[in-house]
């Protein structure tokens, strides 16, 4: 055997060894039925055609390899974000284990969620029972200041009323009767996990301004010069959110961070384990009524939320996911603008550092080809960017892009020269973008993780920006938003460019006359 | 070191540059080049000079000598393409430490060259002196000589330290070393009539690819090229070659016009860059050849050749046209010299500001050479402010330049083309210049510079830099206009010879106490122009104005306009 318990090899190497190759060769000419190799070479050639495009892209009811995830993903991600708090979701335990472990492979952190566990007799006859234990048990238990209660489809299907639910169950004394429970509906057949962030973060507010389930006065909005910022889903929220508060420290604004996961994601490892750390306090949230101001960094996320605070008085600004100098301009400006305050010279310099490192480099990105996936706000985000380096984001797709999106991403195109040859593709999964790759080939995929498997297939080189990326660490530390946020995404980018240039010319006394030191 | 100093002042003496011929004895002997000034930032030295003109000898061994500093900052540090070997991007040093320092290095030396020899067996080693072991007294003619006989393999010393000189000078010192040691060694497996050399072409990205293709076509033998992409065999027998092609201006004319004397090798100074260069390179490389003894239907063929790739070339550049209608270019470069780079800029339909010649006739080439030639003093001529100004009044869309002076038009937020030595395209040959017209189109069209044009949108437009510059220089204008004798001390201020920082009033009170009618009569005077000697185009300029001093253009300034 090639293993052996002085040497373990793992799988990497392991199946590689000929005991192993053997038995899988066999295996497939014994059981499996193989098809003539000619044929399957057939097959895989004729589906990079533009005759094997037209029949995927007339898919009806089948979606392969999607590019979002579920509402309950994103309002678990809300919850967390908030002093203190557990996400509680009602429904079945296992749509938490995978909250909890997507979210553990991204961030490297645990992540704390707890579920109602129903089973099939809740699934019969209602999670009442299920929510006044499960309540119960999570306040005494794990200590939360707050807990969020948001729902699996399970639960939806059967139609349990969480208000209801919430009440009764603080009736039988699961809870104390202030404590503070807000919840929302968050059934992963409606919309994706943009749609759970906002609906999460609108009922959180909600709660809060509006009298808590009919528990408390309302609150009466006293106007402050205060700003409130709301960053969205984001896979960058860590590096994003700290970003984002050094902002608005240098420019001397007053801000709420609604909501601030950039701490419960980054533990340090000092022998305690933090279940909770960080997040915006409950004061902050409610007093969050009075402010000036609601700014959402991600306007498709926040689209129910932001219309709460404007019911509220306050004056909204949405953006989408601002990246680089003309975005980023854009967003410091509205904040100037609604704050009153200047945007310091530091911030100047920061700019202008950006332009330079753009100027330094962009002649490398500059005719390039990019094919974008992601949410919506981010493609727009990350679109604009390319633009402005004189790129071609030839394809933007976004498998939770609505058709507002697509128009607005259509204008994004017609405002530069750069995107007249861009389409964009709300609607449609990443066996679509698979086609488009090999139909209308561009130099490089801008993604998450699972587009390494389209990198592999059509050879078009990966550069990872978004969510959920498992497979290369911490890049969620370092902001992609601010003028350093531009300049992260920037180097991740040029980062690529030249790996493939070195890849490209890396062959001995072949093409290594290019192998060279200074690119 | 006396032998150092006599190669140094040998390779001073060089009958084959116009410029030294014309000098006096005692001129000559201070050298050709600009002397270097304490406090001041300057080029590379001799030991880089000489690295980077043997470096791309790609099968060789090179070793230096010396602390890390020489290695270390040096090490594969340009972008030459080899078609073979990759030792020559293999970084051997001796990495010398304070007990080499205080004892002496030769042994240090002579174990790491036997250590090569045993591990990597080249066909030479090639032992680079620096400063630190030519202080201390290391011999190395001696040590390599020694190990020569010992290992039986070519040991060749190059001896420039880095404080004999500038880069230049380590380039000559480096082609001495070839002359003395490697040139005439060996002998070819066979020759023919068309075996040409090409002296001081280094195939930065791959350049000389560009055009050895056509050299193939035309049955032209690159019997050795020194040293682009060269083995240390092709250059042990270039002794051989029927004629000889010298690109890089006088790096290395010392190598062309000895090989000349001992072997009787003809060479011409040509160059590949642009569509009529060459075309005009491959026609005196023909007429060399033929001269030489080669057929002379030779010349049909390569007309036949001259006029598909210009056609082809022209073509190419068409589509380019209309994207370039009303595109002003100012060029400042050192690095791609020729003026008819300036012609195909032209036919692709750019408009250049940089000069008001717009004719290429042999004498604008020399022209345009003489005003091109050296692009720091260019800059030194023109501020920021006054590129900006340029910019802003629409003057010019894009600059042509060389690495130095990326940062100045990035702060005038200009956009520029690096055109020199660190870029990262090949703009050689037929094809180079087809490309350069691409990368022109690219750089105009990037949308960057909108970002580096634009201050940061909350600023107020009224209060930045460049506001204030041009403010700042249209009431100078104003003061100077309303102030005849302002005027006249500005004027007669100005620099016009970099070198020994020598002003036009000090060269106009010479010609007018002196009477003098020539650059030589004002040389001995001012002692303007004997350093680079760029500036004796302007000190002429200065002599056709007189008796009657009149408000001094400067060839900068008419290039401005």
């Amino acid at each position: 055997m090639p293993q052996n318990a002085d040497h373990v090899l793992d799988h990497l190497e392991l199946f590689r060894g000929p005991e192993y190759q053997q038995m899988l060769a066999e295996k497939k000419r014994l059981f499996e039925n193989p098809k003539d190799p000619a044929e399957v070479e057939r097959i895989r050639e004729w589906a990079k055609t533009p005759e094997y495009r037209e029949k995927n892209f007339a898919r009806e009811a089948l979606t392969v390899n999607p590019a979002k995830a579920c509402q309950p993903l994103g309002a678990v991600f809300a919850a967390v974000g908030f002093e203190g708090t557990i996400p509680f979701v009602h429904g079945s335990q296992g749509c938490v284990a995978y909250y909890r472990s997507h979210f553990s492979r991204h961030f490297k952190e645990p992540s704390s969620c707890v579920s109602s566990s129903m089973t099939e007799d809740a699934a019969v006859f209602g999670g009442l029972n299920n929510m006044i234990d499960g309540l119960a048990n999570t306040y005494a238990m794990y200590k939360p200041k707050m807990i969020a209660v948001s729902t699996t489809c399970m639960a939806e299907v059967i139609g349990d009323d969480l208000n209801a639910f919430i009440k009764t169950s603080k009736e039988k004394g699961s809870v104390p009767a202030d404590f503070d429970v807000p919840f929302a509906h968050t059934p992963a057949f409606v919309g994706s996990h943009i749609t759970g962030y906002d609906n999460v973060m609108k009922g959180i507010l909600e709660h809060f301004w509006d009298g808590k389930a009919g528990t408390a006065p309302k609150l009466e909005r006293q106007p402050n010069e205060k700003i409130n910022f709301i960053g969205g889903f984001d896979g960058y929220t860590v590096g994003n959110i700290r970003e984002i508060k050094r902002l608005f420290q240098v420019m001397g604004v007053e801000a709420t961070i609604l909501c601030d996961n950039s701490d419960v994601w980054d533990t340090p490892t000092d022998g305690e384990f933090r279940m909770y750390d960080g997040g915006t306090t409950l004061e902050d949230t409610a007093n969050a009524v009075h402010a000036k101001a609601t700014i959402s960094m991600q306007e498709y996320c926040t689209e129910k939320t932001l219309a709460l605070a404007a019911n509220h008085g306050h004056q909204v600004a949405a953006f989408n996911h601002p990246v680089g100098v003309t975005s980023t301009d854009r967003f410091l400006m509205e904040v100037s603008r609604i704050t009153g305050k200047a945007i310091p010279e530091e911030l100047a310099r920061e700019r202008g550092r950006l332009v330079d490192a753009i100027a330094d480099s962009s002649a490398h990105i500059h005719g390039k080809k990019f094919a974008i996936y992601g949410d919506p706000d981010l493609c727009l985000g990350l679109a604009a960017f390319l633009l402005e380096l004189g790129a071609e984001p030839t394809h933007v797709l976004a498998t939770n892009g609505s058709k507002a999106w697509a128009e607005k991403v259509q204008a994004l195109f017609n405002s530069s020269p750069f995107g007249a040859n861009c389409h964009v593709y709300p609607g449609k999964d990443l066996w679509h973008m698979r086609s488009l790759l090999f139909t209308e080939p561009v130099d490089f995929l801008i993604g998450n993780t699972y587009g390494k498997y389209l990198e592999r297939d059509t050879g078009t080189p990966l550069i990872r920006i978004g969510f959920p990326v498992f497979d290369r660490h911490h890049h969620h530390r370092y902001p992609v938003w601010g003028y350093q946020g531009g300049l992260n995404v920037l180097v991740t980018i040029l980062d690529k460019i030249f790996d493939e240039i070195d890849k490209n010319t890396n062959v001995p006394s072949k093409t290594d006359y290019s192998f060279d030191i200074i690119r | 070191m006396s032998s150092l100093s006599a190669t140094i002042q040998a390779v001073f003496n060089e009958p084959g540059c116009g410029k030294n011929a014309t000098k006096s004895e005692a001129e000559r002997k201070k050298g050709c080049t600009k002397q270097l000034q304490p406090g001041g930032a300057a080029g590379g030295c001799a030991f880089d000079g000489a690295k980077i003109a043997l470096q791309p000898l790609t099968d060789v061994a090179h070793l230096v000598h010396g602390p890390i500093a020489c290695e270390g900052n040096s090490w594969d540090n340009r972008g030459a393409k080899s078609s073979g070997s990759n030792l020559w991007r293999t970084g051997f040093t001796t990495d010398i430490n304070e007990t080499d320092v205080v004892f002496g290095g030769e042994k240090r030396l002579y174990k790491a060259i036997k250590e090569i020899i045993e591990k990597y067996d080249p066909p030479a080693v090639f032992v680079y002196q620096t400063c630190v072991p030519a202080m201390t007294g290391d011999d190395i003619n001696a040590v390599c000589k020694a190990a020569k006989e010992k290992f039986g393999k070519p040991v060749i010393p190059i001896n420039s330290p880095g404080f004999v000189g500038p880069k230049n000078l380590g380039n000559k010192l480096a082609g001495e070393a070839l002359l003395d040691y490697v040139i005439g060694t060996e002998e070819p497996d066979y020759t023919t009539p068309y075996d040409l050399n090409i002296i001081g072409e280094y195939n930065l990205s791959g350049e000389l690819w560009q055009v050895k293709p056509l050299l193939d076509e035309l049955g032209i033998r690159v019997l050795s090229c020194i040293s682009g992409d060269g083995r240390y065999r092709e250059v042990a027998y270039s002794h051989r070659a029927r004629a000889a092609m010298m690109v890089c201006s006088k790096a290395m004319i010392n190598v062309a016009r000895k090989m000349e004397e001992r072997y009787g090798i003809p060479f011409f100074e040509g160059s590949f860059y642009g569509i009529e260069d060459s075309s005009d390179s491959l026609r005196e490389i023909g007429r060399l050849l033929v001269e030489r003894g080669a057929d002379a239907e030779l010349l049909d063929r390569i007309e036949l050749v001259i006029a598909r790739e210009e056609a082809k070339a022209w073509a190419a550049i068409a589509p380019y046209k209309p994207r370039f209608q009303g595109k002003k270019v100012l060029l400042i470069t050192g690095g791609v010299k020729s003026w008819s780079v300036v012609a195909a800029l032209q036919e692709a339909g750019l408009e250049l500001v940089g000069t008001s010649v717009k004719k290429s006739t042999r004498e604008d080439k020399e022209r345009i050479k003489e005003i091109m030639g050296q692009d720091a003093h260019m800059i030194d001529d023109m501020t920021p402010r006054e590129m900006y100004k340029m910019l802003k009044d629409a003057k010019a869309d894009i600059m042509l330049s060389g690495g130095r002076s990326q940062f100045i038009a990035l702060k005038a937020s200009m956009p520029w083309l690096d055109i020199n030595q660190e870029r990262h395209h090949a703009y050689m040959g037929y094809v180079g210049m087809v490309e350069l017209v691409r990368q022109i189109d690219k750089a105009l069209y990037n949308p960057m510079w909108e970002q580096v044009r634009k201050p940061a949108p909350w600023e107020d437009p009224s209060k930045n830099w460049q506001a204030t510059a041009l403010a700042q220089m249209d009431a100078e204008a104003t003061a100077l206009a309303a102030d005849p004798v302002k005027a006249e001390a500005k004027r007669r201020s100005k620099i016009v010879c970099n070198c020994k920082k020598v002003d036009v009033g000090t060269i106009e009170d010479a010609i007018q106490v002196n009477s003098l009618t020539t650059t030589e009569g004002v040389l001995s005077a001012t002692s303007a122009s004997s350093g680079c000697g760029i500036c004796s185009v302007r000190i002429e300029g200065i002599l056709s104005a007189f008796p009657v001093p009149q408000p001094l253009h400067a060839p900068i300034q008419v290039a401005a306009e």
